[in-house]
Parts: C-alpha cells; sequence; structure tokens
C-alpha cells in the first residue's frame, strides 16, 4: 500500500482502540499476575520444556496482525507460563515479593516513556533522581556526592573502575591503556561476577584482577589484600581499585570495611564497595552495623530492586566525590542534545555523567515506595528479612537432615538437605558425589510441580547446596514451614 | 499482599509481625486494598498520560524552571510515610509536569508517539519482574527474545542466522560491537588486557553517534584512537546519522572492510527502521555482508524506551565467549533442562530486562505490513514537510531530507534582506533557541536544535508517529513563524 499525500491528512493509529486494549489487558495483569502471583494457593511456575512452549506460544513474525481477542490471549499465555517472582514461595533470587507503590512508579515510567538525559525531556525525574540519590548518599553517611542510577549492578561496578581508572591517569580517557602500567583489581572470590566481566569489557584483562583470600565467613581478609597489593607493586603493576562486597552473593558475607578501608588509604587505592545485594541493611539501625566503615569508601553500587522490592531495574552508583568527576570521565559533549545555549541552567542535563545515551527513568519505583512507606517502613522490610532467615535457620537446627554451611551473617541461608539414605554415611568414598546429585534433582521436582523455587550451587570445594534467600515481605511464618516441609517432601527419597 | 507493609507508621512492633495470624498473604481484604490501590493509580495514568498525553487539543509540556518544580513536587523522602490519596496526588503531579512524548507535537528526539500494544507489553513486563538472565526465571522471555532476533536477521538477510540479544541502550549494543571485533582480533585481550598489544584503532565517521567515542574511552581504546592511528580493527557505519539521518554506503565500505578484514559494525539504532521497507530498505543496501548491527526499536518502530537490539553474524558462540564468567550461582551446568537456553552469560549484565516482548506484541498485534505502513507514511511525511518549507519563505532546508530527519533553518523577517555573511550566521544562531524557549514555555508542541559543523543552530524536525498528520506539520511551520517572526 503506497502512501500518498492523500493518506497523510489523517492520524493512522486510533487511540480509542488503544485505549481499549490497554484497559482490557490490564485487567488480565491484576488477575492472572498480580492476584494469582501472589496466591500461596497458586503455583509459583508452570514449567513447559522449551520446544512445548515455542509451540504454545506461537512466536511466529507475520505479515498481518492479528484480532484484540487474540492478543488477549497471548497476554494471558505470557502472564500463565512466565515465572511468579512475587509469589511467596519464590526464594531463588536475589529479589522477590512486590510493593504496590513502587509498582505503580513502574507502570508509571513506562507511559511516560522518555529519557533522563536532559532537563529538557525529563523535568520531574531529573529533580527526582538527585532527591534520591541524596537521600541514599546520607544513609552511606556523606553529606555532599555525585552518583547516578545505572542499567543494573554490573554497569555501576564497572562505572567504580573506570572513574578509579580516569582519577588516577585522566589521560586515558582520549589515549587508552597503551601507554599505562598493567592495572590491577583487587577482589575477593566471593565477589560478584561482574568485577571480572567489567576487567575483560574495559582492557584491564580478567587476570589483572586479583583475588585476595576469604575467611571461612567468605569475608575478605585485610592482610592479604595487603600482601597482594605489595606482591603486585613488586612486579611492576600499578594497583588502582579495590572492590569489595557488602553482602556476597552466594554466602551473604561483609567484608570489613573500615580495614579495608586503612589499606587502601595507605596505598591510594580506590574503594569501591559492591552493596548492591547487602547496600539496604543501611536503612536498618539494627543491621547498618554491617557496613561500619562505608562512609571512608569512595563508591558504593547498590541495588534498591533486590532487599527493597523496588522491581527491576533500580540500581545506584553513589560517589562521595564532589568535583564533577562522574561528568568529566564519560562526558562527550554531543552537541545535539548538550547544547550549552539552552533557556536553562544546562547543569541539569545531566546525560553527559552517563555511558549511555538513552537511560530509563529507574528513580521514580523507588520515590513512589519511600514516599509511601517511609525509611521507617522500608527498615522494617530489612528487620523482617532478617527475622525470617533467623527463624529459618533455628527450624532447621531442629530438624534432622537439614546442615547449614555456617550460620549466617545476613539473610542468605546456605544449607545441604541430606536425604535419609546419606546420613551418617560422610565418612563414605563417594559421598560428596552422591550429595552433589540432591539438590538439581530437588530442584526439578519443585519446578515441575510449581510448588516453589530456591537456588542451589557449588562454592570453592563445597558441592551443590540450596540457597534461599528470604526478603519478600509478602511472606509468613507459614511459607517457611511450608519450604522446609517441601524440601523434605521432594527429597525423602533420594 | 500485605499491605500492613504499605501503611505501616511504626505502630506494630516486629514480634507481631512474626504473628502467623497476622497479615498472611493473599488474606482477602488485603488484596483487595491492594488492588484498589493500583486500580486507582492506573485509571490516573491511563487518562493523564495516557489519553491527555496523546491529544492535540493538551500541551506537550507544563513547563517550570527548576525552582519552580521542586517546590511544587514536594520530592522530600521522610521517615514517616504518606497517605494513599497523597501518593496518587503525587503520581498526578508527576504526569502532569512531565513532557508527553507520546503527544503528536512532540519532535524533539528520535522517539516519539504511542504504541499502545508495545505499552501494555511493558506494563506486563513490570508485573512479571523478572530477569532474563536463565531460562528457569524467565522462559517465555528467553524464547520470544530469541524468535524476534531471528526475524530480525531475516529483515537484515543473515540467511543462515547469527547470534545477539537486547542491550539497555544503543551505546552499550555499539559497545559490544567493539568487544567482539577486539575478542576476534585477539582472544588473549579477555584475560591479559591491551596493555601489551599494539594500539588498535577504531574508524567512524564524523556524523558517527558518540556512543562510540564513549565505547573507546569505556573499553580503554582512548577517544584519540578514534578515526586516525596505528591498527585499524573496526569500522563504524551508520545506517541514519543522528542529526542529519544520513546513510553511510555500506556495501563500498564492506569491500574495503574484507579486503583488510576489519569487522565492520552498523550502527542502525536509528535506520534500521528503514529494513521493514520494500521502498525504502535500499537505504541500509549490503547490510547482509556486515559483522553487527545494532537497532532500536524503541525509536521510528515505537516500542517503548529500551528495546535495543545487537545482532551478530556468527555462528561460533563468539558472544558467549567473548562475554562468560561462567558464574557457577547462575549458570550451574547440571540444571534438569538444556542449559544453551540460559543466555545470560552473553551479556556484561548480570540482570537484564526483558526488553523484546515489548516489540515481540507489537509485530504481533501489527503485521510486518502494517510497520511497513507506518514507516513509509512517516518518510512520505518527511517529504511532505521539505516541500512545504522549500515554498515558505522564511524557511530553508540544510540538506535534502534522505529520511526522516528534517533540518532546517528558521529566518525572521528582520535576517532576510541580509547578505550571506558571518554576521547572518551569528544572529542567526541565536534564532533558534529563543523561539525553542517560547515553544516550551507555551507548552505548543517540542523540537530539537543544534549547530553542526560550522553550521549555525538549525532545527532537526524528526518525523515518526503515525498519529502525525500533515496539519501537524502545517502547524509546526506556522508555529515556528509565530513564535519567531519578531526575533
Amino acid at each position: 500500500m503506497e502512501a500518498t499525500t492523500g493518506d497523510l491528512t489523517d492520524p493512522l493509529i486510533n487511540h480509542a482502540d488503544g485505549q481499549l486494549f490497554l484497559h482490557e489487558a490490564f485487567k488480565i495483569i491484576v488477575e492472572e499476575v498480580l492476584c494469582k502471583g501472589t496466591d500461596v494457593k497458586e503455583k509459583v511456575c508452570e514449567w513447559r520444556e522449551p520446544e512445548e512452549l515455542a509451540r504454545l506460544l506461537d512466536l511466529e513474525l507475520r505479515e498481518k496482525g492479528e484480532p484484540q481477542e487474540n492478543l488477549l490471549q497471548r497476554v494471558r499465555d505470557v502472564a500463565k507460563y512466565s515465572i511468579k517472582t512475587s509469589h511467596p514461595r519464590f526464594f531463588n533470587q536475589q529479589f522477590a515479593g512486590v510493593d504496590y507503590h513502587s509498582l505503580a512508579g513502574r507502570f508509571l515510567s513506562e507511559a511516560l516513556n522518555t529519557n533522563l538525559f536532559t532537563y529538557e525531556v525529563a523535568p520531574v525525574f531529573v529533580l527526582m533522581e538527585a532527591e534520591v540519590l541524596r537521600g541514599l548518599r546520607e544513609l552511606v553517611g556523606w553529606t555532599e556526592g555525585d552518583g547516578l542510577f545505572c542499567p543494573g549492578g554490573s554497569t555501576s561496578n564497572m562505572y567504580a573502575m573506570n572513574l578509579a581508572r580516569y582519577r588516577l591517569y585522566p589521560e586515558v580517557k582520549s589515549r587508552g591503556l597503551w601507554s599505562l602500567p598493567q592495572l590491577t583489581i583487587f577482589t575477593s572470590p566471593e565477589s560478584h561476577y561482574s568485577v571480572k566481566k567489567g576487567a575483560a569489557f574495559m582492557g584491564f584483562g580478567m587476570d589483572n584482577v586479583i583475588l585476595v583470600k576469604v575467611d571461612d565467613g567468605g569475608r575478605m581478609i585485610p592482610e592479604d589484600l595487603d600482601e597482594k597489593i605489595e606482591l603486585s607493586k613488586s612486579q611492576g603493576a600499578a594497583p588502582f581499585l579495590v572492590s569489595c562486597t557488602s553482602g556476597t552473593t552466594v554466602q551473604g558475607a561483609f567484608d570489613p570495611l573500615h580495614r579495608i578501608a586503612d589499606i587502601c588509604d595507605k596505598h591510594k587505592l580506590w574503594l569501591h564497595v559492591d552493596a548492591a545485594w547487602g547496600g539496604s541493611v543501611l536503612f536498618s539501625k539494627k543491621h547498618r552495623h554491617l557496613m561500619k566503615g562505608v562512609h571512608r569508601a569512595n563508591s558504593v553500587a547498590w541495588n534498591p530492586h533486590k532487599m527493597l522490592v523496588a522491581g527491576l531495574q533500580c540500581s545506584v552508583l553513589l560517589l562521595k566525590d564532589t568535583t564533577d568527576l562522574l561528568k568529566k570521565c564519560h562526558c562527550a559533549n554531543a552537541t545535539y542534545l548538550f547544547q550549552q545555549d539552552k533557556f536553562y541552567d544546562v547543569n541539569l542535563d545531566v546525560g553527559d555523567k552517563s555511558v549511555q545515551c538513552s537511560r530509563k527513568v529507574d528513580c521514580l519505583k523507588l520515590w513512589v515506595m519511600w514516599k509511601a512507606v517511609g525509611s521507617a517502613g522500608l527498615e522494617q522490610r530489612v528487620d523482617k528479612a532478617f527475622l525470617h532467615a533467623r527463624y529459618v535457620v533455628d527450624q532447621m537446627k531442629k530438624r534432622e537432615g537439614f546442615q547449614l554451611l555456617r550460620e549466617p551473617e545476613f539473610v542468605n541461608v546456605c544449607f545441604w538437605f541430606i536425604p535419609p539414605s546419606l546420613r551418617g554415611k560422610e565418612k563414605n568414598a563417594d559421598y560428596q558425589n552422591r550429595l552433589a546429585k540432591v539438590a538439581p534433582v530437588i530442584k526439578e521436582r519443585m519446578m515441575k510441580q510449581g510448588t516453589m523455587m530456591v537456588g542451589y550451587q557449588p562454592l570453592g570445594d563445597r558441592v551443590n547446596f540450596f540457597r534461599i534467600t528470604i526478603l519478600s515481605p509478602l511472606v509468613s511464618q507459614k511459607d517457611m514451614d511450608f519450604f522446609l516441609d517441601e524440601i523434605e517432601r521432594l527429597g525423602n527419597d533420594l | 499482599m500485605n499491605l500492613y507493609v504499605i501503611n505501616f507508621k511504626g505502630q506494630t512492633t516486629v514480634e507481631e509481625l512474626m504473628n502467623p495470624e497476622k497479615g498472611s498473604p493473599g488474606a482477602g481484604e488485603d488484596m483487595e486494598a491492594a488492588e484498589s490501590f493500583i486500580q486507582q493509580a492506573m485509571e490516573i495514568i491511563l487518562q493523564e498520560a495516557v489519553k491527555k498525553a496523546t491529544n492535540v487539543k493538551e500541551k506537550v509540556c507544563e513547563w517550570r524552571s527548576p525552582e519552580q518544580l521542586k517546590e511544587l513536587l514536594d520530592l522530600e523522602l521522610k521517615d514517616t510515610g504518606e497517605s494513599e490519596s497523597k501518593i496518587l496526588q503525587c503520581c498526578r503531579d508527576t504526569i502532569r509536569y512531565s513532557v508527553k512524548t507520546g503527544h503528536p507535537r512532540f519532535f524533539n528526539q528520535l522517539f516519539a508517539g504511542m504504541e499502545p500494544h508495545s505499552m501494555v507489553a511493558s506494563f506486563i513486563t513490570e508485573a512479571i519482574k523478572t530477569s532474563l538472565y536463565t531460562y528457569e526465571m524467565a522462559p517465555v522471555f528467553t524464547l520470544i527474545e530469541d524468535a524476534l532476533l531471528k526475524t530480525m536477521m531475516k529483515l537484515i538477510g543473515w540467511e543462515e542466522g547469527g547470534d545477539g540479544l537486547f542491550n539497555p541502550g544503543g551505546s552499550m549494543s555499539n559497545m559490544y560491537a567493539v568487544n567482539l571485533a577486539r575478542y576476534r582480533y585477539c582472544p588473549d585481550f579477555k584475560e591479559i588486557g591491551i596493555y601489551a598489544s599494539p594500539r588498535l584503532v577504531i574508524l567512524t565517521s564524523q556524523e558517527g553517534h558518540y556512543s562510540l567515542a564513549k565505547a573507546a574511552a569505556l573499553l580503554g581504546f582512548g577517544t584519540k584512537n578514534v578515526y586516525v592511528g596505528a591498527v585499524p580493527f573496526f569500522v563504524n557505519a551508520t545506517a541514519g546519522t543522528t542529526v542529519l539521518g544520513a546513510f553511510d554506503p555500506i556495501d563500498e565500505i564492506a569491500d574495503i572492510c574484507e579486503k583488510h578484514n576489519l569487522w565492520l559494525h552498523v550502527d542502525a539504532c536509528w535506520g534500521g527502521g528503514a529494513l521493514v521497507s520494500k521502498k525504502h530498505r535500499h537505504l541500509l543496501k549490503g547490510i547482509q555482508r556486515v559483522n553487527s548491527v545494532a537497532w532500536n526499536l524503541h525509536k521510528m518502530l515505537m516500542a517503548t524506551l529500551q528495546c535495543s537490539a545487537f545482532l551478530v553474524r556468527d555462528k561460533s558462540c563468539l558472544l558467549q565467549r567473548c562475554h562468560c564468567a561462567g558464574a557457577s550461582y547462575l549458570f550451574q551446568q547440571d540444571k534438569f533442562y538444556d542449559v544453551s537456553y540460559d543466555t545470560g552469560d552473553k551479556s556484561v549484565q548480570c540482570s537484564r530486562k526483558p526488553d523484546a516482548f515489548k516489540f515481540w506484541l507489537v509485530w504481533k498485534a501489527v503485521g510486518t505490513r502494517e510497520l511497513e505502513y507506518r514507516v513509509d507514511r512517516a518518510l512520505a511525511l518527511a517529504r511532505y514537510l521539505a516541500q512545504e518549507i522549500k515554498k515558505r519563505e522564511g524557511f530553508r532546508l540544510v540538506i535534502e531530507p534522505e529520511f526522516a530527519n528534517v533540518c532546517f533553518w528558521y529566518i525572521p523577517p528582520s535576517l532576510r534582506n541580509l547578505p550571506e555573511s558571518l554576521e547572518l550566521w551569528k544572529k542567526l544562531h541565536t534564532v533558534a533557541p529563543a523561539v525553542k524557549e517560547r515553544m516550551m514555555k507555551s507548552g505548543s508542541m517540542m523540537i530539537g536544535y543544534q549547530k553542526h559543523g560550522d553550521k549555525p543552530n538549525f532545527f532537526r524536525m524528526v518525523v515518526i508517529s503515525p498519529q502525525v498528520s500533515r496539519q501537524d506539520l502545517d502547524f509546526v511551520l506556522d508555529e515556528i513563524h509565530s513564535l519567531g517572526k519578531d526575533l
């Protein structure tokens, strides 16, 4: 169909139809995803093999469109076969539950469809992001500073690496790494893999990420950090960054920040704290001690979409710096976006602080939630998660067959389930091998039955164990009891 | 859900919260309260952010200075929470003072309009709230992303298929291309870094997007090693430049790249949309020969932000090998399903949003033919605008548009008799900013302007939305004249 000038008179899209579709689809979303998805009587997941699911979904994209009835059925299908991550028995990742205020904020962000690069296209959000960052920095202990929202904690960690590199060698921005000494990064083996991915991506090389020993709780050993830095220097390399973790992914360990900060001060290294998982303890008067010393860091990564239930994605990078380092490091001064002759204060055009061009509005979801429940409400959320973890640990100690890896410091509870057939047989030669096979089978069973979702993984020389992270505000004691019973039910015959 | 957490104002002790009788999940009245809040919020969104926001009789923006806006919004975050009605009012205020990017007279960026199917898909994505790293966490979205990428590859012309994923923005896609090219050149760089290697250089045009410069800085090449240098290994061609909407001649560039064994990446973030149009796809002739393509569906094809695809013509798992870290807590090899469905290690991100779904649903809803018609219509409108500009006094095109960007100067009557000189350029340079300020303060429309090389500020009209009609374009020219004639 050739578009002639005559066709240009009328708008093409019928907005009334579109709005009706939105209305109908929203009803389905509420019913299928929000109501059923949080109902303990419903399944957590409706498992299908990939080939079967592909057939059910009818994925093919065709020349012609479809009537609204078909599309609404598709909406139902997508909801049906997706994982109910807000379900009270979803414990698989470091996010869970749902906060309805943040959800409203997320719907609103999608509807307003704008980018956070200039004040002119996102006036409300430029101001809002600044206010949210200020509030989070305050909790870290900084009255001033900088920062921004990133598309995930991995990006926040990369930014920190880039800033540290730029601060030490500003010429790297224009000249590259070619002329520099070999830069080395220090982190623990329990840190998030984005430190390694970032190192590869940014040209440092994964080999230049030096792993520091951890104690048996998974915490970085400061003395070893000091030694490894000295060793690296003696080899002619240039240590420039320590990336330590507040709340490691698997065990939930907190690196000792004060002592690490001492070493960073001594050697003049940038201290980055990956608090993507653990950062939210800063809301809790009772538990913030876990991050004692964080104010001495140069940068902090923190993902409110994890423990604060803000919804994916909501990740911040916070900086102590007040010299505009973020902007100097990243700017490219594109004249089509960042004109200097605008009629408002162009410092409000924050886009050049970012490595992204278009950048989603992720601050709204956190802002609405924070406004609705207050810092006190968020504190309660964090404290409750700790109580749940404590309850589960106490129960496990009372039940046969549950063996904790160690006493948890945070809300990650790592444990093996030892089926009756293996109990007492620790000395057998094939014990470890057989134990390693238990978690994958229980996982398969729980997913195929859709009763709950819990993650498992090996760690170092420890074979597959479960990791339950309890953070959803929807969860109650009954769900904890169910979880323990269900593991037993699914694994007793192994 | 437990609304006592939402309304919690520090009155219940934590011990009471642990009481199994109180606030069990799914308890009838709690779910009702939550549902009621969401219904009310959605009603506001539909009325104010969708219906009104796309109505030509309403303003495009409600301009306030930053100081005024701060006062109006009451941004402060406090210890205690606020009432439900206050929160709903916050939502209303946020909408009121936000720019209506779906308005028929919003032409400021390379995205515009409102696609209801994409918006529905966005809402679903937010409600479902999952991450695309493993099949177990996102079975539906994993398969949908794959299906959409395959369809896009067919349009590009890769008969044997390839690989790819969706990224948080086109800048990231461009960075992936640079990184893959570097990895192909020397896989060891992943481990040892690039310190000891010869200085590698990225070639792009002056009109290329600034993300190439940012990529060079972030990835360790250095911005000086973009354009001129020692060992070229990567060429970036642009299909649809940001300002002028120009298309680099891909076939010819591919000849050169093949000769010198360079990785050829096409930044088709903006121009990729032309591929759905039989009439206009010639603009990207040769694209089937390239190594990688970045294509943002949230631009011309109107998916909601973000919807950025990165595609690579490779079947050797290059993307996976280049980026993987094999984290054992996510990518266990002993899962009970085929773990090649876990896409997460192809990415440099960990959690990743299911952005492909936002366009898959659109395509299902309207079909390829309708997508084609939309693109053809947008380009026909751009041609119409160019013709009108030529007919009107005081308007002058910068260049004949090749795509949907129509760049032009408005020359107020007071300047029309001045000779072509530096003095004219200097005065002309101040016109667009002044007109822009006036249009934003009146809220009648939004159009971008910029300088370019040694050319003084000119307007860049970008025509995307099928909701836009001839009348809107006539209005744009009338309005610019009305706002600027006294300058």
